[in-house]
């Protein structure tokens, strides 16, 4: 199987603990006001029924919407309040797995965040949640 | 080493495998869960980060599900969680999750998980009993 390419500009995230377990994860360049993050689907990444595990689909959200909450702003530290899911379509092996985040509103120390995750034109996820920075 | 009480869950799902072991105690469908929190699932923190969290929310009220469904593969709809304190490095962080309601093709089940006895997380979910109208 030839692997799907990531997408332009892609760069690897350095990592520790388990987002380096869980990766490699990439960064995107901002598009039409989304912040996006990607990740190949490895075999590591899927569930026994040949899907993506939601748990990794549920990790990238809160990765790549905890890295959108502290982006332009001075926060050292973000911390996942509140977050909801909604499994829209499974994740297939070997795809391409992107978030695309939104910023709802940013307040002082809160703020709130939406993203879709996508894969090959599919909607595969839609998240809201809160966050705290700091 | 396994916690006192508890043994080793049987996993399926390459992820979980890749992040366990997972502990249970109980009998199904009444099975309560634990998981020791190591270097593979914390944050630069040394907290438990909020995506292992949900995978293991994910796998333990998954299990119920699976309990209460004979087997027959139920999907995940929909999964809130809210996160209430850190989860440290070190410690076990155990649920008992519990079956809020069920209908012919659905589940709603929620759990809270604790450390040491403070609950660090809760977490709701909607499941779909495949092959159930």
């Amino acid at each position: 199987m030839t692997a799907i390419a990531l997408p332009e500009g892609a760069e690897e995230i350095p990592f520790v603990g388990y987002n380096q377990y869980i990766g490699p994860l990439y960064h995107l360049p901002e598009q039409e006001g989304f912040q996006r993050f990607c990740f190949r689907a490895l075999d590591r990444h899927m569930n026994s029924v040949g899907a993506v595990h939601g748990g990794m689909l549920m990790s990238l959200a809160d990765i790549a919407m905890s890295r959108a909450a502290r982006a332009g702003t001075d926060a050292q530290n973000s911390s996942t309040v509140s977050l909801s899911c909604d499994f829209v379509s499974p994740g297939k092996l070997g795809e391409v797995v992107e978030a695309r985040v939104r910023v709802t509103r940013r307040a002082r120390t809160t703020v709130f965040l939406s993203a879709d995750i996508v894969s090959d034109g599919r909607v595969l996820l839609v998240a809201s949640g809160i966050w705290k920075i700091a | 080493m396994i916690p006192p009480g508890y043994r080793q869950t049987k996993l399926s799902d390459p992820f979980e495998i890749s992040l366990g072991p997972i502990y249970e105690a109980g009998e199904r469908p009444n099975r309560a869960f634990a998981l020791l929190i190591d270097e593979r699932h914390v944050n630069r923190r040394k907290v438990m980060h909020g995506g292992m969290m949900m995978t293991y929310a994910d796998a333990t009220l998954g299990a119920l599900a699976a309990d209460l469904s004979q087997d027959v593969v139920s999907v995940t709809l929909n999964m809130q969680s809210q996160f209430l304190a850190p989860a440290p490095l070190g410690k076990l962080i155990e649920v008992m999750p519990e079956l809020t309601r069920r209908t012919r093709s659905m589940l709603f089940i929620r759990g809270d998980f604790t450390v040491e006895g403070e609950i660090v997380m809760t977490a709701s979910s909607v499941w779909k009993v495949l092959g159930q109208n």
